[in-house]
């Protein structure tokens, strides 16, 4: 089997982020993350620094490393120079590599970020645009959202914007060649490679969990792991 | 012999090296750049480990300074030092030219400019105060927050300005763990009733009767010891401390309300030494200080034939390391004249 903290070596993040930890606390005491999640960053750098294979393995297939928000506020304060959200990135990175990030909740999710957010950027430019923002899936937006999206061509008129229209202003179609841009950026990056990949493995551990999959948020797959929560993820 | 020795520092080391040259029949003249003699000694109420009155210390030294051989001269830092054929020039800030056989440096340390760790709140907090703070608090004999009352809980920081790349400080400052213990049995001493707190990421009790000591803030007087560095400090509408910091031993982020924050500030370079250095040749190391000839045989010897270090001026040490150092150099600089037999 490979070795996990050589693979994670080749990411010029985790080298930038990890010096040797002195496990003094600091990124976890001031993560916003942490105070919120069942989560600690230094027990992860504490966990990679020990290069211990299976322990990083279990880390790549863990809840943990899902709940950063990368923010980088670690990055600021850690005396030793480290930064716990490169590292994080890092491990994100490598989980989606190898299909591990399948074996977690959080990490299933990686589907639907992959299928809304990262959609959204190819496809309108935006990473949230308010169509794809729907009452069903965004309970959070609170009960009148349902009329301010279906009423919101009217509704962003009357505010000044300037929705899905040419020129400048709020909301406003972003240029197809700009969308070719970003698209490039994308593939010179590995980033659709990356989406390719989240999408295959998903695949497989829906055929794994006996769960219909298929593309679009409208399937058994996606709505299971969009709507599932174990509630064990918060302190 | 006749010899004129020029010592630089009137702290504990200066005093020292300065009492012991004199004793050895030498003519000392003692720069100080403050109004008094002494050191940081002067700001500080009781010393570990036994909690001795830092006034019989002084004393000591300055008994043993006090020597008509001896010339003493206050409000004088050296502006230049350089070399002419066996001697040396060294002109003060006033002006004054003074000829030396040989010099010893003892420009002692700063102590951490607590407000560059900005994230816990000194000078923009009142009730976030430093080490030497908290002794000024002992001598006056009260111990009192900004409200006007005694405060019930009391957070020490470990580690400010030391063990931390983010100030440029890569190393230990060595006095600080223990001084946390003291000040924290004192706390208990003066306000039985309050709870202390010490927030460190290693209890570096190194030294004689060290350990001893950390034991009793736990056994007799309930010292509590957080493992972890506090990531930083703010203040609630009536003038608490919310302190974030992580137990690391419990692996719990933690948010707590007190009273007052005391920051151990760590030893730095004094700001004296670094103007030495600059106009002097003398060579300095990576954490700033002067840099030793060698660090095991020669830690008194510096890059300039016939100028001698003495004390905090290569690296933090305690009193009793500072003396037994101050006497070393005092060794190196007789043996230099009798080799060079002058
Ligand atoms: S702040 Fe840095 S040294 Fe401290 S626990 Fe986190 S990564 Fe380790
Ligand atoms: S980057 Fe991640 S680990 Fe670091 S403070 Fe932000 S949320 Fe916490
Ligand atoms: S002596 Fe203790 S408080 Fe001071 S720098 Fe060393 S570990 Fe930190």
């Amino acid at each position: 089997m490979d070795n996990l903290f050589d693979k994670l070596m080749e990411d010029i993040r985790f080298e930038e982020g990890l010096n040797a930890c002195m496990n003094c606390g600091v990124c976890t005491a001031i993560c916003p993350a942490a105070e919120f999640y069942s989560y600690d960053p230094r027990k992860i750098v504490d966990i990679v620094q020990s290069r211990n294979n299976e322990l990083i393995e279990d880390l790549l297939k863990s809840e943990q490393i899902w709940y950063c928000g990368e923010c980088m506020s670690c990055k600021t304060r850690c005396p030793r120079g480290n930064a716990p959200g490169l590292i994080i990135m890092a491990l994100r990175g490598l989980s989606q590599d190898l299909g591990y990030f399948t074996e977690s909740e959080k990490g299933r999710q990686q589907l639907a970020i992959k299928r809304t957010i990262g959609e959204s950027i190819l496809n309108t430019g935006y990473c949230v645009y308010i169509d794809g923002i729907s009452p069903e899936f965004h309970p959070e937006q609170g009960p009148t959202w349902e009329w301010v999206h279906e009423n919101r061509v009217d509704l962003i008129e009357r505010l000044g914007g300037n929705y899905k229209g040419d020129g400048p202003g709020i909301l406003r179609k972003i240029p197809q060649e700009t969308l070719d841009e970003l698209k490039k950026i994308f593939e010179v990056t590995g980033g659709l490679e990356r989406y390719e990949k989240i999408e295959s493995y998903s695949k497989k551990k829906a055929a794994e969990m006996n769960l219909d999959f298929d593309e679009g948020i409208d399937n058994e797959y996606f709505s299971h792991i969009y709507k599932t929560n174990n509630g064990s993820h918060t302190r | 012999m006749g010899k004129h020795v020029v010592v630089i520092g009137a702290g504990v080391a200066g005093m020292e090296a300065a009492g012991r040259l004199s004793r050895n029949g030498l003519e000392v003249t003692l720069l100080e750049k403050e109004s008094v003699a002494g050191g940081h000694i002067n700001d500080w109420f009781r010393l570990f480990p036994d909690r001795r009155d830092s006034n019989e210390v002084r004393e000591y030294l300055i008994n043993l300074s006090s020597d008509p051989k001896i010339q003493l001269k206050t409000g004088a830092s050296v502006d230049k030092l350089t070399r002419h054929g066996s001697s040396y020039l060294l002109t003060t800030d006033a002006g004054e030219n003074i000829n030396a056989d040989a010099v010893v440096v003892a420009t002692g340390f700063s102590l951490f400019r607590s407000s560059r760790k900005e994230e816990y709140g000194y000078g923009i907090y009142e009730n976030v105060i430093s080490s030497a703070d908290l002794e000024k608090l002992f001598i006056s004999g009260e111990i009192v927050i900004s409200s006007g009352k005694a405060p019930q809980r009391i957070g020490i920081v470990h580690c400010v300005g030391s063990r931390d790349e983010k100030v440029g400080n890569l190393y230990c400052s060595k006095l600080c763990c223990v001084t946390a213990v003291k000040q924290a049995i004192e706390i208990k001493e003066h306000l039985p009733d309050s709870e202390v707190f010490c927030f460190y990421m290693d209890m570096r009790m190194g030294g004689a009767l060290y350990e001893e000591l950390y034991r009793e803030a736990q056994e007799k007087w309930g010292v509590n010891f957080i493992r972890g560095k506090v990531s930083e400090a703010s203040e609630t509408i009536d003038g608490k401390i919310v302190v974030k910091v992580e137990d690391t031993l419990a692996g719990r982020p933690l948010k707590m309300d007190i009273d007052m924050l005391v920051l151990m500030a760590g030893m730095e370079m004094s700001e004296g030494g670094s103007k030495l250095a600059a106009t002097s040749g003398l060579k300095t190391g990576e954490n700033r200080f002067f840099a030793s000839a060698d660090h095991h045989f020669g830690s008194n010897i510096s890059n300039l034939e016939g100028v001698f270090f003495a004390g905090t001026c290569i690296a933090p040490m305690n009193v009793t390391e500072t003396i037994s150092h101050a006497r070393a150099a005092v060794t190196e600089v007789m043996e230099y004249f009798s080799n060079n037999n002058r």
